[in-house]
């Protein structure tokens, strides 16, 4: 006998207690349903936040001396000779001063704020700056060490706290030595975009890494704190920071450095994505047991329900196999069906979340996603289909013919 | 005469009641029986006579305990059931009592249904089976289901149904126990045409009228054939 009859007669069969199939499978949609949704949202959650990422940091790689394994400027220096040698990279290098300085925010009190050195033109170099005022300074003033300073949106609103324009206006801060220091506003920048948004958003004032060398004290002219390195768009992740990690350990030895890049990070995340993902979607799984269970019930009390049926198909000259086949095929088919409705349902509140929420840009749902689903809802409808099939094949035919 | 059923001391011996009490059941106790090719065979007997059982030996729902059972000239006595569906879907017709219909397949789609077991496409089947509704008389029935049917109407698709596998062995069990008088006559004359085509027919009866009609009656008692 074809099997394909045996399909079709399932098919027959379920149509026939449509109102009883559908219940028997709602168990199954709801596990797929849950499972594929699971799944799809944790990868569009991973889209999501690489993408906020990239508008915060870019692809970039950052250097700076390990201080947790006792590195310090010292024994793991960022200096100016190193910077050659990176230029040849294929990176936007941007060597950095991180101090900080203090203003007063009333008379009297005196506050502190970060206080950053920067090469000039520093949105070019590294797009996720953008001047929302302004403007930045440029290379000339960055080498001449001009007294300009460009301000986060934070230190704006810290600093000039009435709200009036800051470009043009002129700061007063102290060095941690107690120096007074006069810089000319000439540029706001925009707060950072995405998730990360309100995390990136300190209170920096920005200017030449000349300007802090000649006026702060404990700056070494020519040692700078960290370096970050943006990559050009062809360039290689994995492969420059490879280059870097060298040529720094191959001058100052191993171990003293930290280098990461954006890409090293999105990985991490991608882990515990990954295992928040396996992690519902166990719990969803779960669902789709229970619904096996609901399947195998619907499926047994069919076979009762259906035992002259059997008799007379053995009469008529069904073997036992014949008749499991029937009964493993209409279970696999009661939950493929369930399946492909719960991964429509799950597509169609994958796309309205991300018609919804801007958290999730992307819709993603996987073909391998969607095949595995399939793929374990004809299992699930195999294994718990076994019970009752074998049941049926084993009834004998003339106690199923007497059965009333 | 070719014979279609030939038994030879055939025995059925059944364990029946809890494990721990169990009685045997000795059903059949050797019995003889010839059916020759288009012979008419009435089986008759009171109740615990054994007749069920040996209706179900000669349609291969059941194996006998001992002896031997030539069915169409092949021994069937010691074959796996994997085999015996096959030989019971190409020489046995059964035609129940209660009919056996499956109440959502019409008239037609149970007719054909023996048909599916074998292979057979589609259109072959369901060409067949308008053939052997037709020859019962109920080529104006074909598309209506069970529930719409009379008794007498749904025994014709049954016996259809037993015709379109073209079998060595009609196998009737009280095919008119469910019937009123007339349908009862429309039956019983069914069967008497079916004989007159050269059929083989055993039929399974306790009233005496039906067997009558029958060719030759073969009566149990206690497990043997009385006469």
């Amino acid at each position: 006998m074809n099997p394909l009859e045996n399909f079709r007669m399932a098919f027959e069969s379920l149509w026939q207690n449509k109102l009883r199939s559908f219940l028997a499978l709602l168990g199954i949609v709801i596990g797929v349903f849950a499972v594929t949704a699971m799944i799809s949202l944790g990868q569009m959650a991973t889209a999501g936040i690489n993408q906020s990422l990239e508008a915060v940091a870019g692809r970039s790689i950052f250097v700076q001396p390990d201080f947790n394994a006792g590195g310090n400027a010292q024994t793991a220096p960022i200096r100016e000779e190193e910077m050659e040698v990176l230029r040849r990279l294929p990176v936007r290098v941007i060597p950095q001063l991180f101090t900080n300085a203090q203003y007063e925010s009333r008379p009297g009190e005196r506050r502190s704020i970060t206080f950053q050195g920067t090469p000039g033109d520093l949105p070019r170099l590294d797009p996720t700056n953008k001047i929302a005022r302004g403007r930045y300074f440029g290379e000339a003033e960055a080498r001449a060490g001009a007294a300009v300073a460009v301000l986060s949106d934070r230190a704006a609103k810290d600093l000039f706290p009435t709200g009036r324009d800051p470009v043009g206006q002129e700061v007063r801060l102290f060095s941690p030595s107690g120096s007074r220091a006069e810089l000319t506003v000439i540029g706001v920048l925009e707060p950072p975009s995405g998730i990360f948004g309100g995390l990136g958003s300190s209170a920096t004032v920005y200017v030449p890494n000349e300007y802090i060398w000649n006026n702060w004290p404990a700056q070494t002219r020519g040692n700078y704190d960290f370096v970050v390195l943006a990559l050009n768009r062809e360039a290689n992740s994995r492969e420059v920071q490879r280059q870097v990690r060298q040529i720094y350990e191959s001058r100052f030895g191993q171990g003293k450095y930290t280098i990461q890049s954006t890409e090293s990070f999105q990985g991490t995340l991608a882990t515990i994505t990954g295992i928040l993902q396996g992690l519902l979607g166990g719990i969803a799984g779960l669902s789709l047991l229970v619904g096996g269970i609901g399947i195998m019930n619907i499926m047994l009390v069919s076979v009762t329900e259906r035992t002259r049926e059997i008799g007379l198909r053995k009469a008529l000259g069904a073997t036992a196999g014949l008749i499991r086949q029937q009964f493993l095929i209409e279970a696999v088919v009661l939950t493929l069906v369930g399946g492909a409705l719960g991964v429509l349902l799950a597509a169609g509140l994958l796309l309205l979340i991300t018609a919804v929420v801007p958290f999730f840009p992307v819709f993603i749902l996987n073909p391998v996603t969607v095949m595995v689903a399939l793929l374990v809802s004809a299992g699930v409808g195999l294994a718990f289909g076994v019970l009752p099939a074998a049941r049926a094949a084993a009834l004998d035919p003339i106690e199923a013919l007497r059965f009333e | 005469m070719n014979a279609v059923v030939q038994m030879t001391g055939v025995t059925k011996t059944y364990r029946s009641g809890s494990s721990a009490r169990q009685v045997e059941v000795r059903a059949l106790q050797g019995v003889d029986l010839t059916v020759g090719q288009g012979e008419y065979v009435a089986l008759m007997g009171p109740s615990g006579s054994g007749k069920s059982t040996l209706m179900h030996i000669i349609g291969l729902l059941d194996s006998p305990s001992s002896g031997s059972y030539q069915l169409g000239g092949d021994d069937v006595t010691k074959v796996p059931e994997g085999v015996l569906a096959k030989v019971r879907n190409q020489r046995v017709g059964f035609v129940f009592q209660a009919f056996f219909l499956l109440p959502r397949l019409t008239a037609l789609h149970n007719v054909a249904l023996p048909l599916v077991y074998r292979g057979m496409s589609a259109v072959e089947r369901l060409k067949r089976a308008r053939a052997s509704l037709e020859s019962v008389g109920l080529g104006d029935r074909m598309d209506h289901l069970p529930s719409e049917l009379s008794g007498g109407q749904k025994q014709r698709v049954a016996i259809a149904r037993a015709l379109v596998q073209q079998p060595d062995l009609l196998l009737a069990d009280e095919p008119t126990g469910n019937l009123d008088s007339k349908s009862s006559d429309e039956i019983l004359e069914l069967f008497d045409q079916l004989h007159r085509q050269g059929k083989t027919i055993v039929m399974v009866t306790h009233e005496p009228d039906v067997g009558a009609r029958a060719q030759r009656i073969v009566r149990l008692r206690d497990g043997r054939i009385a006469e």
